[in-house]
């Protein structure tokens, strides 16, 4: 029997961030006649605020589209855009899995970089079809044939039939929708066999419960139909199925092959994890697909009310947050100087932005974020191991054994005319040197070895300024390291300020405490009286500045016409006040917390 | 109390610094303006016929430009129009370049009885750069047909290239030709002004730079025996301005004139700051005003507070009972905890602390609601 889905095709985009990933998605939907020029916001698939100023897409988002090739026949494409940034590798992963293929975009003007390569990697894991897109041929800078040659030699793929394309302007989009229906296979997939469906993300919708955007494998599903879910065990009456165009458009059915979306009245999206398998309550299949790992949160940083009354509205938020996001955790936690509030764990550095953006945004509250740490595994005297991510948590020095630190594996791309500028950040850094390869004779790779809790702060922020913004950067996990580990305390007045402690490697501890205690200086306005900023390891002072007290603050006149200024002069000072934190007696701006241990000073 | 004000929207070259309503070009309006004056002091006579005034104040502008006679006829029309107490306080400000014998003659004639002489510095350069049309001469001369007589002298600090010295020599000449009274008050550099450009490069001392000077000087004041009585006005003899007293007690007060302030049954309002429309209103018969503001009980209290901590009598806790009908350490228990160790006694009343009078604004904003 013939397949009767030769004429469907399920891929998805990978590239490195800004590399045009969205503006392809885009053409490829104004081509196939999904939306009409017209009605069309700029990156459509972006449909996050966030995602749309910042030019990032964070969310997967499918969509579905028919397309007549010059073959003759018309095709059914599910195209699954990703995220691009390293944070969101998770989200990569889940996408690939739902699908056959992957569109991988270069930049022809910059040319293979970190992510680009990770991305393509995870493709390769999941046994995809990929097929290189070369984007931005209409800049002059444009080197086609060198990033053709350079997709060759670096991911080893045959570029030489790459489709060359112009997102922007619109050139050769349907050279990548031939390529697609050549190059990618139709799905395979038994829709007699019993009903196996990845689910590859989530969402909550306050009418219809939990919306699953699944892939069947096997088998077919339909309105009516009962189904469970293979880790949680629970069972739910299906109310309605359909495809994304790319809202969500109700089907009959869906069967093996297909991509689409599952509503069953799932009340709590804890219930339904991603990369679980939906079978059949009366026909289950014998066993799941092969899901995906736990994601862990790498990054950890404090989230606290600004207003401290307004707790319960930051909880629910965060809960809100949680529904739609299910990598992000948090747990309540309590600081003297900042109140109630919550530690909350994160993919990484951008995710942990996007977290705190979207909470001020799409909930209006002022927030204050301690600075990020990375979770600690701490060996105590008594033979208990436990992992610390918040640095007022960590036992006594006298109770700790020995500590670890987690350590990534770096990739650093960067033209040579930098090397010298990277490999001092990466020492500055406490990164042990492994590999370097040169890519061509404009781009080096290097790889490294660095301590998370060292790049957490303002690695990559450096390395784009020590490089005029050439070089690309990328790491992952790769375990837990022994290492001299110390807790650095911050005295304000003399008294501790428990949500501005650290944990930094002992040999950096003395000029991280100096930098600290300057950048504090510098940030916390003058009082009415003097101010000691003193960092500290285990009661010793480390180091030592002081916010001389202000000397005048004062209107010289104030006569019949004054007084009304005056008073508006007074409240915009107060108004000012609002944005700060009282530690003890000093008043301290909220943002001090996060900022704080940037150490690219503007100077 | 309740005082008057009279505003003079004239001078012969704007200040670098100056911010005020005054027009150095339109001296040729002087004659049509000051009838417009008159009628405005006719028809807010009446409407304020039952009540006395204790205090007049003609400030500008400088005043001292305008032909005296028409002062002279202001005094009368206000004398004609409004009822004035016994012995009212009647000042006028003067620059020392538009003075001589024949106007202070009128002045005092006129029932002027008080004086303030903008001299600022000492240092003719810095005179210049201020765009001050006087020199340190001029001011000398000017103490001189003033002699005998109450009048204060300006002194301003933060001047560009300004020392210790320059504030000492200007300190020394005021102290040395006889004024009672001294202003001493910071160059606050308003955007739109001249200054304003030699703020935003660094030209200016910065704040500490400022209390540095205002420290070294009122100090230097004290010694000569002019005593600080509010953040910027020193007085020696008890000769404090009635009038500027007034406002900081929170009392009545009606401005007349182009961009005058008044405050009058709660009522805050100001008239319009352009020259043509202040006279083509008062011409078609219409007062002035273009800002009014009923002040609600809160914010009352909270100016009652804010004008009384500039002074060094504080807030009196009686005056603030016979105003409010209430304690006002009651009323501002949050914030007078938060910062009571600011604050000391005298008698009934809380003032700030000497060495916190010139930080106060960091005090007063623990009061705002």
């Amino acid at each position: 029997m013939a397949n009767p889905n030769k004429n469907l095709r399920n891929f998805c985009i990978i590239a490195h961030i800004d590399h045009g990933k969205s503006t392809i998605a885009d053409r490829i939907m104004e081509l196939t006649g999904q939306v009409s020029k017209r009605d069309m916001e700029d990156q459509l698939l972006d449909s996050m605020d966030i995602e749309r100023e910042r030019g990032i897409t964070i969310k997967l988002a499918p969509v579905r589209m028919y397309y007549t090739a010059l073959d003759g026949e018309e095709y059914e494409l599910n195209l699954i855009d990703t995220p691009g940034h390293v944070d969101f590798t998770y989200e990569v992963s889940r996408s690939l899995a739902a699908c056959e293929g992957a569109l991988l975009v270069v930049d022809a003007t910059q040319g293979v970089e970190a992510q680009t390569l990770a991305n393509v990697y995870l493709a390769l894991d999941n046994n995809l079809e990929i097929v290189p897109v070369i984007n931005k041929i209409d800049l002059a800078s444009a080197r086609i044939e060198e990033t053709k040659a350079e997709i060759e030699d670096v991911i080893g793929l045959d570029a030489s039939g790459a489709p060359c394309v112009s997102a922007k302007e619109g050139t050769n989009i349907r050279d990548i929708l031939e390529a697609v229906v050549k190059f990618i296979p139709p799905p395979a997939g038994d829709t007699d066999a019993p009903l196996k469906a990845l689910i590859f993300d989530s969402y909550y919708d306050n009418y219809k419960g939990v919306i699953l955007f699944v892939r069947i494998k096997d088998g077919s599903v339909k309105v009516g139909d009962t189904v469970r879910t293979f880790l949680s065990e629970k069972t739910y009456d299906v109310t309605e199925v359909g495809a994304f165009a790319p809202r969500l458009q109700p089907k009959d059915v869906l069967s093996a092959g297909e991509v689409g979306y599952i509503a069953a009245s799932i009340k709590s999206i804890e219930d339904v994890a991603v990369g679980d398998t939906v079978t059949g309550a009366l026909r289950p299949a014998a066993e799941p697909l092969p899901g995906y790992k736990a994601v862990r949160p790498v990054v950890f940083c404090g989230i606290y009310p600004l207003d401290g009354s307004k707790f319960l509205d930051l909880k629910e938020a965060i809960l809100k947050l949680k529904l739609n996001d299910a990598s992000l955790t948090f747990e309540p936690d309590n600081s003297v100087a900042l109140g109630f509030g919550f530690r909350c764990g994160f993919l990484g550095l951008l995710h942990m932005e996007i977290v705190q953006e979207r909470i001020e945004r799409e909930f209006n509250l002022d927030i204050i974020t301690t600075a990020p740490s990375v979770s600690y595994k701490v060996h105590k005297t008594n033979g208990e191991e436990l992992f610390v991510d918040n640095p007022s948590h960590l036992p006594a020095v006298s109770e700790i054994e020995w500590m670890e630190e987690p350590i990534v594996k770096a990739e650093v791309y960067t033209p040579p005319d930098y090397l010298g500028p990277v490999m001092d950040l990466c020492r500055d850094k406490r990164g042990v040197f492994k590999d370097m390869t040169y890519l061509d004779t404009r781009r080096v790779r290097l790889e490294y070895r660095l301590p998370l809790n060292e790049i957490v702060y303002d690695f990559f922020d450096e390395l784009k300024s020590r490089t005029k913004g050439y070089a690309s950067f990328d790491y992952e996990i790769a375990g837990y390291e022994k290492s001299k580990l110390v807790k650095l305390d911050i005295l304000l007045n003399g008294e501790l300020c428990d949500a501005l402690s650290i944990i930094v490697h002992e040999d950096r501890a003395y000029p991280r405490g100096r930098m600290l205690c300057e950048n504090l200086k510098d940030a916390i306005p003058r009082q009415l009286f003097e101010v000691p900023v003193q960092a500290a390891i285990g009661g010793k002072i480390i180091a030592r500045e002081t916010v001389k007290a202000v000397r005048k603050d004062v209107l010289a006149k104030c006569y019949g016409g004054d007084i009304t200024r005056k008073k508006k002069l007074l409240e915009k000072q107060k108004e000012g006040k609002k944005r700060m934190r009282k530690i003890g007696t000093v008043e301290v701006p909220s943002e001090v917390f996060m900022q704080i241990l940037k150490t690219n000073k503007d100077k | 109390m309740s005082g008057i004000y009279l505003h003079i929207p004239f001078c012969k070259h704007k200040c670098t610094y100056c911010d005020f309503t005054s027009f150095p070009n339109r001296l040729n309006f002087a004659e049509a303006y000051m009838a417009c004056l008159y009628k405005e002091v006719a028809e807010r006579g009446k409407m304020y016929a039952g009540r006395t005034f204790d205090t007049v104040y003609i400030g500008g502008g400088t005043p001292s430009v305008v032909d005296p006679t028409y002062i002279a006829g202001l005094m009368k029309q206000i004398r004609q129009c409004f009822r004035l107490s016994a012995d009212p306080e009647v000042t006028i400000e003067m620059n020392p370049g538009t003075v001589d014998a024949r106007k202070i003659a009128i002045y005092r004639n006129a029932g002027i009885n008080r004086f303030s002489v903008g001299l600022q510095t000492a240092n003719d350069e810095q005179l210049r750069d201020l765009g001050r049309i006087h020199t340190k001469a001029d001011f000398v001369s000017a103490c001189k047909l003033l002699k005998g007589c109450n009048f204060s002298a300006d002194v301003m600090l933060g001047l560009k290239g300004q020392t210790k010295e320059d504030v000492k020599a200007t300190i020394d000449l005021v102290h040395e030709n006889g004024a009672t009274h001294v202003s001493m008050y910071a160059l606050t550099p308003e955007d739109g002004t001249p200054i304003y450009t030699d703020y935003l490069n660094g030209e200016l001392p910065d704040g500490d730079e400022v209390a540095a000077l205002y420290d070294y000087g009122r100090a230097l004041l004290r010694d000569y025996g002019y005593l600080r009585y509010e953040v910027s006005n020193f007085t020696r003899n008890g000769y404090g301005s009635r009038h500027n007293l007034n406002y900081w007690k929170r009392g009545e007060y009606i401005g007349l004139g182009v961009s005058a302030s008044s405050f009058m049954d709660g009522k805050r309002f100001t008239n319009t700051f352009d020259l043509d429309e202040y006279m083509k209103c008062i011409l078609s018969g219409y007062f002035p005003v273009v800002e009014s503001e009923e002040v609600g009980e809160q914010d009352a209290k909270f100016e009652f507070v804010m004008l009384a901590l500039r002074t060094v009598f504080g807030v009196s806790a009686s005056a603030y009972k016979k105003a409010f009908g209430s304690d006002w350490k009651e009323d501002f228990r949050e914030a007078y905890a938060r910062t009571a160790q600011y604050f000391e006694e005298l008698g009934d009343a809380t003032r700030i602390k000497d060495e916190y009078l010139y930080v106060q604004n960091r005090i007063l904003t623990e009061f705002m609601a």
